[in-house]
């Protein structure tokens, strides 16, 4: 339990008065996109931790080690088996391939952490907006990460109640531990079912949906820094992408663990 | 006998401010106690410690002389039934007779004395008719005496209520109120977080005032509720009967009347002279 909970504190935005965090994030989103692309597209080492390195460097301008290092821990005994899984699986290459693989779930989750971790709920719903999706499908994810600590409320006092009425949720074996789960997610999701039918009118209330075009309060803006940062990044991606197909890229890059 | 004994107890959640400081309390066997204050004062998580759900991280709490520290919350549940703020966030089986019947199987009862235990309650209760039904089904009103009964069911020496008058009418008002009195007369010891200070004054004999995490008044309902000072602090108002007393002080109405009887006998004694 408390793994998944230092996960989800790994994602959770924070403000802080950095440059990263005042970026727009669709460059941010870019950012994340061509790590991700690059992180799946080699399956040598180097790019891939090249890549790593960019994350952590974000990481330590926008000052939120603490947060990051919370996540990556959070990963460290899933990286340990895939790389064991790919290890023992992989054809050749052995010691290439798990390496390789278990970098790719390092470098993809850091990137993402820090999209996360820099960028609020509302700016990532906002530039989703900007992206053309709708504003009902934004404000639905909006609201999903609102609602997180208040089901996690919730499901304390349906615990609390449940207990003072004599459940014991740690005996038993697994048949019965799972069967004592009822009388803790029947209340538990009646209780929230009612919720989102009492937003859903409060939302109406506010005449949510009244006009298909509304306006927006606040607004995001790409700024300078963001269009010179967006090019920079496209830019190298398409040289790296040249020299990939002009095949002049030097021999290091491809290095593979030998075995 | 001392039903419930608190002694120096701390509480925090995290490691950064205490949410209870310094708390002491003794509530003898048979005892009404209300404790009332402004919301975030502390109040619920205080009443969760007389079961266990929240263990002290400073102190201790006694209940009928074990430590909660090493006992169980079912065990100690056993002595101490709460009944939350919000029925909803207990209700889970297909008809009323098993959502009352759950406390007692999980307590481990035999069959017949389950089927005794729930007969009467639900008799008690006045929700025999309702039986068969989905507890989901019923009213507001019903379902508050629903959650009540369902911990009533197994006879806890200590019943705690967590709010049982908000979004109550008048009429559930009474029912709750009557069930309290009855419990009180059998020698249950009762303890009630409330806002609702005109039920604080007909039911109970002794008021626990807290605020911001401390208990800042402990005594007698009439020193307590009359004390301005304290009754600010908690974010209450005194009992409206109380405020036209105080306004009618110059006819020589003693400011600390706190039921319409009282007034009424006053005033007349005016009229009379």
């Amino acid at each position: 339990m408390s793994v998944r909970i230092d996960l989800f504190k790994g994602f959770q935005f924070k403000y802080r008065e950095t440059i990263v965090h005042k970026l727009d994030p669709r460059t941010k989103g870019l950012y994340v996109i061509i790590c991700t692309i690059i992180a799946l597209m080699y399956t040598s080492p180097i790019p891939i931790l090249l890549t790593f390195i960019t994350s952590i460097i974000l990481v330590l301008l926008s000052r939120v080690t603490k947060e990051w290092i919370g996540t990556m821990k959070s990963i460290a005994l899933l990286s340990i088996f895939i790389f064991i899984v790919n290890y023992f699986t992989a054809p050749y290459e052995k010691l290439n391939f798990a390496v390789t693989m278990t970098l790719r779930l390092l470098t993809l989750t850091s990137t993402f952490s820090v999209f996360f971790l820099t960028t609020s709920p509302e700016d990532f719903s906002l530039a989703l907006l900007k992206l053309g999706v709708p504003y009902e499908y934004t404000l639905i994810f909006n609201m999903a990460i609102r609602f997180v600590p208040t089901l996690a409320r919730d499901l304390q006092t349906v615990i609390d109640a449940q207990k003072s009425r004599g459940l014991e949720l740690e005996k038993g074996n697994i048949m019965q531990r799972i069967r004592r789960m009822i009388p803790i997610l029947v209340p538990l999701l009646v209780f929230e079912i009612k919720r989102s039918i009492m937003i859903a009118e409060a939302l109406e209330a506010r005449a949510f949906g009244a006009l298909k075009n509304r306006t927006y309060y606040y607004e995001i803006r790409m700024k300078k820094i963001d269009w010179i940062l967006s090019v920079i990044m496209v830019l190298t991606f398409v040289i790296l992408i040249v020299l990939q197909l002009m095949n002049i890229l030097p021999e290091w890059f491809y290095w593979r663990i030998p075995m | 006998m001392i039903a419930i004994e608190v002694k120096n107890l701390y509480f925090a959640y995290s490691a950064e401010e205490y949410v209870l400081k310094n708390i002491n309390l003794i509530v003898n066997e048979g005892e009404r106690v209300a404790i009332i204050g402004e919301n975030g004062a502390g109040k619920t998580t205080l009443i969760k410690h007389f079961n266990g759900l929240l263990k002290p991280t400073k102190g201790y709490v006694k209940i009928l002389g074990k430590d909660t520290r090493r006992h169980s919350v079912a065990e100690l549940s056993r002595h101490v039934g709460i009944v939350f703020q919000n029925p909803e966030h207990q209700f889970f089986a297909e008809t009323v007779e098993k959502e009352v019947a759950f406390a007692l199987e999980n307590f481990g009862y035999p069959k017949d004395e389950i089927e005794k235990r729930v007969n009467y309650i639900l008799k008690y209760f006045d929700l025999q008719k309702y039986r068969d039904k989905s507890p989901f089904n019923l009213s507001e009103g019903e379902k508050k005496r629903l959650a009540i009964a369902s911990i009533l069911v197994y006879d806890p020496e200590i019943l705690v209520l967590d709010e049982p008058t908000t979004g109550q009418d008048a009429i559930q008002k009474r029912k709750i109120a009557e069930i309290i009195k009855r419990l009180s007369e059998k020698g249950r010891t009762i303890i009630v977080v409330t806002h609702d200070i005109e039920f604080v004054v007909e039911l109970f004999d002794r008021v626990i005032v807290m605020a911001e995490g401390r208990i800042i008044a402990d005594g007698p309902t009439r020193e307590v509720i009359t004390n301005y000072e304290i009754i600010k602090r908690a974010r209450l108002l005194p009992p409206q009967i109380n405020i036209c007393a105080r306004l009618l002080e110059d006819l020589g109405i003693p400011s600390n009347i706190i039921t319409v009887s009282e007034l009424v006998e006053e005033i007349t004694k005016v009229y009379e002279r």
